[in-house]
């Protein structure tokens, strides 16, 4: 574990994906704690105040610090979309595993199924889960996690399939083990790594999927301070304000590249072999 | 006259992320006009580095020492341009390569891909270069030349991909060829006969040749001249008459100790005729038959073979024999029709092989890199069979030991071991279960000379020790003929030949078998 | 290529729109919402709604309900939209010749860009060319479309007003104006194209050039351009044919923002309308014809890809 960490911080994208994260996690956790202002208190003498020393990144319609809001928002914006991730990816993954093992018309009739599914654009996909089951992060986040299970199953079987070609699987055959032990001893922890490293990347379309679907106007709902719901609110008064945009808008790119970066980072790191 | 390449005083480095590595020091090397010289490495030597460095196409990371020099004919290489190069390489010195078929470019057809040198070195036009082209590859014994030009690589055989990269190589008649290994890649059979047209072309050409290989025996046969390369430096020149008979240096004796030499045999004792496996009416399949598709052609034939208790049985043949196929059918990795009898009991599908005949029937893989699972350590690799057959772990140090392996490397994982450890390791683990038999499925085809000597060394001091019968695959006649008590010659699915070794030193066997001995001639001296 | 593979791929694409039509009709029949309400409105006599009901077939069991829906489909008749009362065949036919005209732009202003510039990245590895390449590519993939649109139109649109925000103009209409509102979305739906397309024609490129055949051809003495152009550009954009088509379902997804923020009226905005007012008939007919249009550009590239590549039997 902490060999990965070592081997990660020595690529540049796995050190800045590291540190961007860190940033990330502590706006999480910290929130409105390390708000310069409450998120909520308006101030209409200070209304659309432009960027400067008392507002960092300026204060919107109503007067209140974006950058307070910014960090609220990360809370809401970001755990969720990573839990959606992983969670779609878990359920995706043990499908394409299953699938890849199994082979045959089984695997067959399961790939045909996901190449199906995949066929509908994964913001439709979203959106007609949220208009069926209601507006709402949590919903949102549901959405999106069925929405990446498709994806990573597909990953998860090519990579699977590819490691049971590999003669270690074969020994294993041979000497009788069962399917289980085959999977979850042989297979899965050289099948994990890709997995983690497709999943890390996914987040960062997670993020972006779950900022435009607050952005229409059914994901989290105001007055959450969800970055894309900040964008959307932001738009009327795009002549007066374009900073109250600019900030979350940079945030979400923020995050969306934090997650690139480890992703890439943990594809050298996760590698079994030496360097040369 | 000067010679037509002469190397004096070369170094190379490889500048990594883990330091720098000499890859090549000191290097003297002269080839007269219209003389061979092999060039003899194994893995690590160096010797492809200087095929790349006299081609001048070196990775960007390497440094070379400023004194060295590399000169073809009157041309000193070092200093010419890149300009220059361009119209060096291709017309006074050529290439070929060792895998041919990667060496053609898929998506062009072989036509261009001959035609390209001709009108770019001679300036000859489309219509002319298209027909000197197919004489070209007329000469090098290709049939039907002109509809194999409107072909694409993949729709050729490998000898054939071979054939079309040297009829490419001597296009312009250069000055100097340099071939790398340019039959390890293909069949026995081949092989020979790529070999018998290299010789032929030399003499019409007299063109001088470096030629490469990690093979001593093979390049003795082909070279006027042979220089062994150890780790970078050449240790040892000499006429390839006298360097088998006479190896001067101590690294030239040990590789040509390692040669296998068929008459030399390395198992003296003699087996019962105690039937241990017995295979019947094996035919392996494996393909389904799919909707709207004519059912695929089995593997194998309806095959018939058995090995008898402690003796080393061979399997012989080209690739797409079958061979594998059969190992893959004896260890239920297979789909097979027939029936398997051990020591009497029958086995009539995989379902069939319980326990029992798992841990009497082992396998060992040809790919040291990827039959040892890289997330494992070597403790791990070696208690699962001890645990599923009723070993002790705790004799892992003592199996570590019987192959020669530091009891430190149980600790550690598979890419920080070596191709012939990785190798020693999946013997070890196929012998954690003491089984009966061992298959081995060309287990030391990816290794060195002598790292492939150390392993047999290994396997026959474990017979010995432990009683175990060996179903010995392998395409290296002379191996198997310094090892095996009895041989079986596949060819297409089908055994075409079974001989004892009384049948070997008789000269009683089938055409296809001395087709295939006559491939491998052995070492002269 | 031959008749059997062409059925072949044919079955595979009436499966995809099978499975699509089944999870489109099942997610949308758990709408809470009762059809009938949503037409008539809150205060309709109970008879009203009956009549409705009865007319909309909304009693029959799923199943049926998911038959006379996919028989309707299957002769072309799309439904009728709940909210307009009109086909809604036509509508949802006419829009999405628009999006076709927005998403075919997209990509061909992609490809003009993406491939040169990934193939320089992949020649100047290691340089300044790559790395600026790659930052811009890494940037343009975590940009969601509604950022990149909105970023645009406040520095364009508003700024320096140098193009219009929003709004459409047919071709037919008037040309300049056309383009002039359309070069807004174009830009915005192909950044996030061409960072990815560019990223992937980098890393083939890449693999091209450390192939043993460009070593052989270069081995040969050719010169640079000639190896580029004869040998690398084939090999290299073989590969680039199926990411485009994969990019075409990416495309789809962000061409929905895209004309809701630049008021395009192309298919895009008529699912975002038919989900916001509950419209089921135009949700299952926007979502179907989207699917088609994903299947129908895979099987194309597919059969792009089998005629230049020569390893592929068509059997």
């Amino acid at each position: 574990m902490t060999d990965t960490l070592r081997r990660l911080m020595r690529t540049p994208q796995g050190a800045l994906g590291s540190v961007l994260l860190v940033a990330l996690v502590l706006a999480c956790v910290l929130g409105g704690a390390a708000a310069p202002y409450q998120p909520e208190a308006m101030d209409f003498a200070g209304r659309f105040a432009a960027p400067g020393v008392k507002h960092w990144f300026g204060a919107d319609q109503l007067g209140r610090d974006v950058l307070s809001r910014l960090l609220v928002g990360a809370r809401s914006t970001i755990p969720l979309a990573v839990a959606a991730t992983f969670s779609g990816a878990a359920i995706g993954a043990c499908i394409g595993t299953l699938s890849a093992y199994l082979g045959g018309w089984w695997d067959e009739a399961i790939t045909r199924t996901i190449d199906a599914v995949m066929a509908v654009p994964h913001l439709l996909l979203a959106l007609i889960l949220v208009s069926t089951l209601g507006k709402g992060s949590l919903n949102a986040a549901f959405a999106i996690s069925i929405s990446v299970v498709p994806s990573m199953a597909r990953v998860t079987r090519s990579v699977a399939l590819a490691v049971r070609q590999q003669e270690y699987v074969k020994a294993a055959i041979a000497r009788g083990e069962s399917g289980s032990w085959i999977v979850l001893r042989e297979m899965l922890p050289n099948v994990a790594a890709p997995v983690i490293i497709e999943a890390t990347i996914r987040v960062a379309f997670a993020v972006m999927l779950f900022a435009t679907l607050s952005f229409l106007g059914l994901g989290a709902q105001p007055p959450a301070s969800e970055w894309g719901l900040m964008v959307s609110e932001a738009r009327r008064f795009m002549h007066q304000a374009p900073w109250v945009i600019v900030a979350p808008s940079l945030a979400i790119a923020a995050t969306a590249i934090c997650f690139n970066l480890l992703g890439d980072g943990l594809r050298d790191a996760l590698n079994p072999r030496d360097e040369r | 006259m000067s010679p037509a390449l002469e190397i004096r005083d070369y170094a190379l480095d490889y500048v990594t992320q883990g330091g720098t590595q000499r890859v090549l020091q000191a290097i003297d090397l002269a080839i007269a006009s219209g003389e061979v010289v092999g060039l003899v490495g194994e893995s690590g030597s160096g010797k492809t580095s200087l095929a790349w460095a006299i081609m001048r196409y070196l990775p960007a990371n390497a440094r070379e020492a400023p004194a060295g020099r590399i000169r073809l004919g009157d041309t000193d290489l070092r200093a010419a341009s890149a300009k220059a190069l361009e119209t060096i390489r291709g017309r006074r010195m050529s290439m070929v390569f060792q895998d041919p078929s990667t060496a053609l470019n898929p998506t062009l057809t072989i036509g261009r891909q001959v035609t390209e040198v001709l009108v770019r070195h001679r300036g000859l036009s489309e219509r002319e270069a298209w027909r000197e082209a197919i004489q070209a590859l007329e000469h090098v014994d290709l049939r039907q030349p002109e509809a194999l030009m409107r072909r694409y690589p993949h729709q050729a055989s490998g000898g054939e991909k071979q054939r079309i990269g040297i009829a490419t190589a001597f296009a312009c008649r250069p000055e100097l060829i340099i071939f790398d290994e340019p039959t390890t890649a293909l069949d026995v059979i081949t092989g020979a006969r790529i070999l018998e047209l290299f010789r032929r072309l030399r003499e019409e050409t007299g063109v001088a040749a470096l030629y490469i290989s990690h093979d001593l025996a093979l390049v003795s046969r082909v070279a006027d001249r042979v220089a062994i390369l150890e780790k970078g430096a050449i240790v040892e020149e000499a006429p390839s008459a006298t360097i088998f008979r006479h190896p001067l240096h101590d690294y030239t004796r040990r590789l040509v100790a390692a040669v296998p030499r068929p008459e030399r045999r390395l198992v003296s004792d003699q087996v019962a005729d105690d039937a241990l496996l017995s295979a019947t009416n094996i035919a392996v399949r494996y393909q389904r038959k799919r909707l709207f598709r004519p059912a695929p052609r089995p593997a194998t034939a309806n095959i018939a073979i058995d090995v008898r208790r402690g003796e080393i049985l061979g399997i012989v043949g080209e690739s797409g024999s079958g061979k594998s196929s059969i190992a893959r059918a004896l260890t239920g990795l297979a789909d097979y029709t027939g029936r398997i009898a051990l020591a009497g009991r029958r086995i009539d599908s995989a379902d069939d092989m319980d326990r029992g005949y798992r841990r009497a029937v082992q396998i060992v893989f040809q790919h040291p890199d990827s039959s040892l699972n890289p997330r494992q350590t070597v403790a791990d690799i070696l208690a699962r069979p001890l645990r599923l057959y009723g070993g002790d772990v705790s004799t892992i140090p003592a199996l570590l030991e019987e192959v020669r392996l530091p009891a430190a490397y149980a600790k550690r994982y598979p890419h920080q071991l070596s191709g012939g450890e990785k190798q020693r390791v999946a013997i070890a683990r196929a012998f954690a279960a003491r089984p009966d038999l061992i298959i081995c499925d060309e287990i030391t085809a990816p290794l060195d000379v002598s790292v492939q000597a150390s392993v047999v060394e290994l396997l026959l001091r474990l017979r010995a020790a432990n009683g175990t019968a060996y179903l010995f695959i392998t395409h290296d006649l002379n191996l198997v003929q310094q090892v095996a008590h009895r041989i079986a010659v596949m060819r297409n699915g089908e055994i075409v030949d079974l001989l004892g070794i009384e049948d070997l030193r008789s000269g009683n066997m089938h055409p296809y078998t001395r087709e295939l001995i006559a491939a491998s001639p052995a070492p002269v001296g | 290529m031959s008749i059997v593979w062409l059925l072949r791929r044919l079955l595979t694409v009436l499966y995809t729109l099978l499975v699509v039509s089944i999870v489109v009709f099942g997610l949308t029949q758990l709408l809470p919402a009762d059809a009938a309400v949503t037409l008539l409105g809150e205060n309709a006599t109970p008879e009203a709604l009956a009549a409705v009901r009865l007319r909309l077939g909304l009693n029959d069991p799923a199943w049926l309900q998911y038959w006379h829906w996919l028989s309707g489909l299957l002769r072309g008749d799309f439904g009728t939209s709940m909210r307009t009362d009109q086909p809604v065949g036509p509508t949802m036919f006419i829009a999405l010749s628009r999006s076709l005209l927005l998403g075919g732009l997209s990509i061909a202003v992609m490809l003009v860009i993406a491939i040169p510039l990934g193939m320089l990245a992949a020649l100047r590895r290691g340089k300044a060319a790559d790395i600026v390449s790659s930052l811009v590519s890494y940037l343009g993939v975590s940009l969601p479309e509604f950022v990149t649109a909105t970023l645009l139109l406040i520095v364009v649109a508003d700024h320096f007003q140098l193009l219009p925000a929003t709004g459409y103009v047919a071709p037919s209409e008037n040309l300049a104006d056309s383009i002039r509102h359309l070069i807004l979305p174009v830009v915005t739906v192909s950044l996030i194209l061409v960072a990815h397309v560019s990223r992937m024609v980098r890393s083939e490129t890449i693999d091209v050039l450390n192939s043993d055949y460009i070593r052989a051809a270069r081995l040969k003495g050719l010169p640079p351009h000639t190896v580029l152009m004869r040998h690398v550009l084939r090999n290299a954009l073989l590969p680039t044919i199926t990411i485009v088509a994969l990019d075409v379902g990416y495309l789809l997804g962000g061409i929905i923002v895209v004309e809701e923020i630049f008021a395009i009226p192309g298919i895009g905005r008529q699912l975002i309308v038919a989900i916001t007012t509950r419209d089921l008939p135009s949700i299952q007919a926007g979502a179907m014809i989207m699917a088609g249009t994903y299947a129908i550009a895979n099987t194309l590239a597919d059969m792009a890809y089998a005629m230049i590549d020569k390893r592929i039997r068509y059997d």
